[in-house]
């Protein structure tokens, strides 16, 4: 029994609504770690050959320092400060104008895309509205979603990140 | 309606200029810029800015959604269109009260028949203001003859179809009337499928003058005095001075009369500017436009009468309505403003955008500077090549001109061309100097004159 790409999306919407700190699970082979610690060091990586270097990297934890059955990294709940995470090699999904960000077309609907999401060039990822004209974007790249960083019903100004995606390689 | 969180939507000069008196004011600020203003002086002045979109204006400055969504987003409850743009456009008026957010400027409907140039003359008549004297249309050579005989001479035939100069004739006498309508007419056929005429007075010499005004939206209007701006080039304006000496002092009064008569019936609220076109010929006046914002040219009324002409405009918006009698307006002195443009005079004017290496404007008494440029910044090619305005304030116009010559010779300007060295020979002209220019004085006569040389 493996975790599935969705699975780890449920667990990471749930883990970032809930009261938890820290969440760490283990299914057979597969391990996930999720921490809203900026200091917090993963298991995986304590107990594992790789050196406990840096702490890992808070809420948008990296693809994290994980073993090799480790299906994908344990992403952030909460949003990115300016961090130490490594985004080298992501795509930045920029505002094309100001308006404000909707991670879903409406309030009772599930989000376009979460962290860890796949996507093509088609996939709708989110909404600007603009005096209540809505404009839905897409991702416009085939990769998987690492981060989002613009905030449901924020005002976003032009040229500001909202996500980033890694490409597929 | 008190306004506390003014949103700026502009740039450039009037955007700095806006901010500076709102902060003055103890108002919030908040700025909508583009991309290319990202760093510039007012979003570094405004307590805060927010990017609406790219470069280019219509996909930010131009874009009524995205400013109006801004100004929401922000808070604000006010909103100052400045110059150009979306001022005079009705629907930012419209939208930004149906926001609840209040436009300063004139009420939607006004800038609606201020915009559309017969509505504009009907509210003109309609206050007993004169319009270019001319008639109906005209039917035959004989009745063209009488209605030239009550215009006065010279008159022009217009074709009734027409536009582009195309089908206008000139009759400076009632000998070449005849042949002046039947060519007219004939030219028009051809032209327009259409030989219907109508005579306007043809005005030769002719200056443009204008009136400040500001009215409080219940037909209460105070005027700030008149201004001159004949120094023009393809219908910019490039020298603007207040003001009017070319006129009768009886006759000047009549013309802020007629200004204030207009603005009154029109229960115009807000700054506005009233245009004349002044027949030096006839000594007469005829309204061409109003102008429904704050205009380019403003300064030189603020300093000759000492009032700050964006705090008024904010007062009235706000429904605060005139803080001011007539009586309280005094106006002294001459003022004189050059607006620097980041073109080249010698290749037709080009459009010089470029990075500033130097700009150390000269900072002596009587001389203003009104500008968003700092040492070191970069004139973006997306819009109107205007980089500041210099006006010089002084007892006399003689004085006024030689402070404005003293004040361009020390204006260090480094890194672009601008129009500074162009507008010093102008004033230093004979003509200038004794205030001898029209309208189409610059093209006609200066810049003829230029190229022969």
């Amino acid at each position: 029994m493996t975790l599935k790409q969705t699975d780890i999306e449920a667990l990471v919407e749930l883990f970032g609504d809930s009261s938890w700190k820290e969440m760490h699970l283990r299914m057979g082979e597969d391990e996930l770690f999720l921490t809203k610690d900026a200091n917090a060091t993963s298991p995986m990586a304590r107990g594992n050959a790789q050196p406990a270097t840096a702490p890992a990297p808070a809420q948008a934890p990296t693809p994290a320092p994980a073993p090799a059955q480790a299906p994908t990294p344990a992403p952030a709940a909460a949003p990115a400060p300016a961090d130490s995470t490594d985004r080298s090699g992501w795509i930045e999904v920029k505002a094309p104008n100001l308006g404000t960000f909707y991670r879903a077309p409406s309030p009772e609907a599930d989000p376009y895309v979460t962290v860890g999401a796949t996507v093509t060039e088609e996939t709708e990822i989110c909404l600007i509205e603009v005096m209540k004209l809505f404009t839905t974007m897409r991702a416009g790249l085939k990769g998987t979603v690492r981060e989002i960083v613009a905030q449901d019903g924020d005002m976003v100004e032009f040229g500001a990140t909202l996500m980033w995606i890694e490409p597929e390689a | 309606m008190t306004v506390s969180r003014i949103f700026v939507a502009n740039r450039g000069e009037i955007a700095q200029r806006v901010l500076r008196t709102a902060r003055d004011m103890g108002l919030e600020t908040v700025i909508g810029v583009s991309q290319a203003d990202a760093e510039g002086l007012p979003a570094q002045m405004a307590d805060r800015a927010v990017v609406l979109g790219p470069a280019q204006a219509t996909q930010s400055y131009l874009n009524v959604d995205l400013v109006l969504h801004a100004a929401k987003a922000t808070g604000c409850d006010a909103l100052h269109p400045g110059y150009g743009f979306l001022s005079e456009k009705p629907e930012l008026a419209r939208r930004c009260a149906e926001e609840g957010i209040t436009f300063i400027g004139p009420r939607p409907e006004t800038i609606e028949d201020m915009g559309d140039k017969l509505s504009a003359i009907a509210v003109a008549r309609a206050a007993k203001v004169a319009t270019v004297p001319g008639t109906d249309m005209i039917d035959s050579a004989s009745k063209a003859k009488a209605a030239a005989e009550e215009l006065g001479y010279p008159v022009v035939m217009k074709a009734s179809a027409g536009g582009g100069g195309k089908g206008m004739f000139l009759a400076r006498s009632a000998d070449g009337l005849e042949s002046a309508f039947n060519r007219a007419t004939r030219e028009a056929q051809a032209a327009f499928g259409d030989g219907r005429l109508y005579m306007e007075r043809f005005v030769e010499a002719a200056r443009h003058v204008e009136v400040q005004v500001i009215g409080d939206g219940e037909g209460n209007v105070i005027h700030f005095g008149d201004r001159d701006c004949s120094v023009q080039r393809r219908y910019q304006k490039l020298i603007e001075e207040a003001p009017v000496t070319a006129m009768s002092p009886a006759l000047q009064q009549k013309l802020r009369e007629a200004a204030v008569r207009l603005c009154a019936h029109a229960k115009y609220r807000g700054a506005g500017t009233v245009e004349f076109l002044y027949d030096v010929a006839r000594e007469d006046f005829y309204f061409i436009e109003v102008n429904s914002r704050i205009q380019v040219e403003h300064p030189v009324t603020e300093e000759i009468s000492g009032h700050d002409l964006i705090h008024h405009q904010i007062l009235a918006a706000s429904g605060q309505g005139l803080v001011l009698s007539q009586d309280e307006i005094t106006l002294s002195g001459h003022a004189l403003e050059v607006r620097i443009n980041a073109e080249d005079p010698a290749r037709d004017f080009a459009p010089a955008p470029g990075r500033l290496t130097a700009w150390a404007p000269p900072l002596q008494d009587g001389v203003r500077l009104d500008s968003h440029m700092r040492d070191g910044d970069l004139v973006p090619p997306f819009y109107d090549s205007m980089v500041g305005k210099l006006i010089t304030r002084a007892r006399t116009r003689d004085d006024a001109i030689e402070a404005m010559l003293r004040a361009i010779r020390d204006f260090r300007v480094e890194g672009i061309t601008t129009t500074l060295p162009f507008a010093a020979r102008i004033i230093d002209h004979p003509d200038f100097r004794e205030n001898r220019i029209t309208t189409r004085w610059l093209e006609d006569q200066f810049l003829a004159a230029q190229d022969v040389a």
